[in-house]
């Protein structure tokens, strides 16, 4: 293999997530602003290529092609690769991976990955629409299923087998909204749900209740990532890309092998950690796609941050907090932040880029950070996608 | 002032009031979450051939013996494209489920609650997804019986979906203040 250049995420910026009154084109405007405001270095002409994550524009904004729609709106002329990302919930960190390779091959030297979607819509129906086509569709979005179902069977099996208890998966909702408080552009930013009230919220699907399940929410992020020749024009602290994994085994429910078991989530933290020469336990904060509080649980155990079973009591023990093993979502998780499905892999990023720079909240600040691994799944947990970013000074 | 002069439009039928026919989904078809299933559609139109008939099937490679679902045109061990169909068990038992309290999607608003889930059919290394008809969400039991039938929707499509025989289940497992596991 050739020599691959190194890479960092050298800024970025997050819009407000949230039930927003603006549109797609309008939230892309906003995090083309946040970007420049962030980056003050950043030239729109230094940008020869952009990558634009987006899970279902079609369906959410009726609009196809938005990766000019999006470059237009930032004021970018890319001219080396300009491209859309869709990979569902892991569409933003597909941009992230996309730039990371174009910069690492040198196709690219300076590269803006921007996620956004639009999810609330005046027909709610039509939005849960969107999000049962991301199964698949005629033999399984067909019966009517969307995400909550499908992870309330994980917790369903993870409940029966190893005993994980609707207080555990309430701890996990706490802590991540707790966070959230403390993150401005979190949906749920200044309100609070103790655990006693995340018990007595709705069911959505059982035993998943509306605390346990992130929201339909409209958001935008965009990173600008560089070489080592370039690294020192627009930052002192880069997120170094220093490993990346992914993995897919399957698509339709029917193949889905074990719920509780993520094997394709082991098989690709697994090169995650090798190309970064590092462990789970040298993490010091952990971006997990808690999509629902069941799916951070099972990931603690396939990312081997507990045996199996055991993520229930990772989480209730406070192992997963401040003052524990490592902090997973200081940014507030999905289920504090929202999930603006395409946005989310970089809002993500953002986070831990401004976690190294300790340029966050106090209350969600992770002291001193060298290792953060950031983590997808998109559709039914059957693709994991992740990165693993070192802190430079 | 001359009278504006007005030109009687001739309206277009709307597609929905044309001659429909089964297999011919009624507009928009980009909400419609039924597959195809004639034979000038899909190249797996036996497989709803036979759900008419009240079987339900799939596709089994010829070459390497590989059990497809959903049912396929090429086998994806061997890539051959030598595949023949075989009925499948008609009756399973349920491995996981929950059910469609809120959010369903367009055209499903009227059926929630509704519950889904996993069945592991009985003599086939195969788990399949459903629709579970016949017991309230809260009755459902993992473990138990149900059995496959054959539905039709309006414009005469079928699809399969289960029906609970009987609550039965692991008592042990069973939590009475949800009573869903």
């Amino acid at each position: 293999m050739s020599e691959r250049r190194e890479v960092a995420v050298v800024g970025g910026a997050t819009v407000k997530f949230g039930v927003r009154a603006t549109t797609w084109p309008e939230l892309a405007q906003e995090a083309g602003l946040g970007l420049f405001r962030a980056v003050p270095a950043l030239a729109a002409e230094d940008v020869d290529s952009l990558f634009v994550g987006a899970a279902e524009p079609e369906r959410f904004a009726f609009q196809s092609h938005v990766a000019p729609l999006a470059a237009e709106q930032m004021g970018l002329t890319p001219h080396r690769i300009l491209q859309r990302t869709e990979l569902a919930c892991a569409s933003g960190q597909s941009a992230i991976r996309s730039a990371y390779a174009a910069i690492a091959s040198g196709l690219s030297d300076v590269a803006v990955a921007v996620g956004v979607e639009k999810m609330n819509l005046p027909s709610m129906a039509e939005a849960n629409t969107a999000m049962a086509c991301v199964m698949d569709r005629p033999w399984d979005g067909v019966h009517g299923a969307t995400a909550p179902p499908f992870f309330a069977m994980v917790a369903q099996r993870h409940m029966l087998e190893y005993g994980t208890t609707e207080e555990q998966l309430a701890a996990v909702s706490e802590k991540n909204h707790r966070f959230a408080n403390a993150n401005p552009s979190a949906q749920f930013h200044e309100k609070t749900f103790p655990r006693d009230k995340l018990l007595r919220l709705p069911l959505v699907a059982p035993p998943l209740r509306l605390g346990d399940c992130s929201s339909m929410t409209d958001g935008a992020a965009a990173v600008v990532l560089t070489h080592s020749g370039l690294v020192r024009r627009f930052t002192d602290s880069p997120a170094w890309i220093r490993g990346t994994g992914q993995y897919s085994d399957f698509h339709n429910l029917a193949n889905a092998g074990s719920l509780t078991d993520w094997v394709g989530l082991r098989r690709a933290s697994a090169e995650a950690f090798r190309s970064a020469r590092i462990t789970a336990a040298d993490l010091d904060l952990a971006e997990l796609h808690d999509c629902f509080t069941i799916s951070e649980i099972v990931e603690y155990e396939a990312l081997g941050l507990c045996p199996s079973g055991e993520g229930g009591r990772f989480v209730a023990d406070g192992r997963s907090d401040r003052g524990g093993d490592l902090v997973v979502n200081p940014r507030g998780g999905l289920l504090g932040c929202g999930h603006p499905l395409g946005a989310t892999g970089i809002a993500q990023a953002v986070e831990v880029f401004e976690q190294f720079a300790q340029k966050v909240d106090p209350r969600r600040q992770v002291p001193d950070p060298h290792w953060a691994l950031v983590h997808n799944l998109s559709g039914s947990a059957n693709v994991h996608s992740l990165m693993v970013y070192e802190r430079g000074g | 002032m001359a009278e504006a002069t007005v030109v009687p439009v001739k309206k277009k039928r709307p597609a929905e009031a044309e001659p429909a026919g089964p297999g011919a989904p009624t507009v928009p078809f980009l909400l419609d979450f039924y597959p195809l299933e004639r034979e000038d559609q899909t190249r797996l139109a036996a497989f709803y051939a036979a759900l008419r008939e009240g079987r339900l099937t799939t596709t089994r490679c010829r070459r390497d013996g590989a059990l497809h679902w959903p049912p396929r045109t090429v086998c994806p061990k061997c890539h051959e494209d030598a595949v023949d169909w075989v009925d499948l068990p008609t009756q399973g038992r349920i491995y996981a489920f929950s059910a469609v309290l809120a959010g369903a999607p367009l055209g499903m608003e009227a059926e929630v609650p509704f519950v889904v889930g996993l069945v592991d059919l009985d003599g086939a290394p195969l788990r399949l997804f459903g629709r579970i008809e016949g017991s309230a969400w809260a009755e459902v039991r993992i473990g138990q019986t149900v059995r496959v039938e054959t539905y039709t929707i309006a414009d005469g499509r079928v699809f399969y979906r289960f029906r609970t025989v009987r609550a039965e289940g692991p008592a042990a497992a069973v939590r009475p203040s949800e009573g869903y596991l």
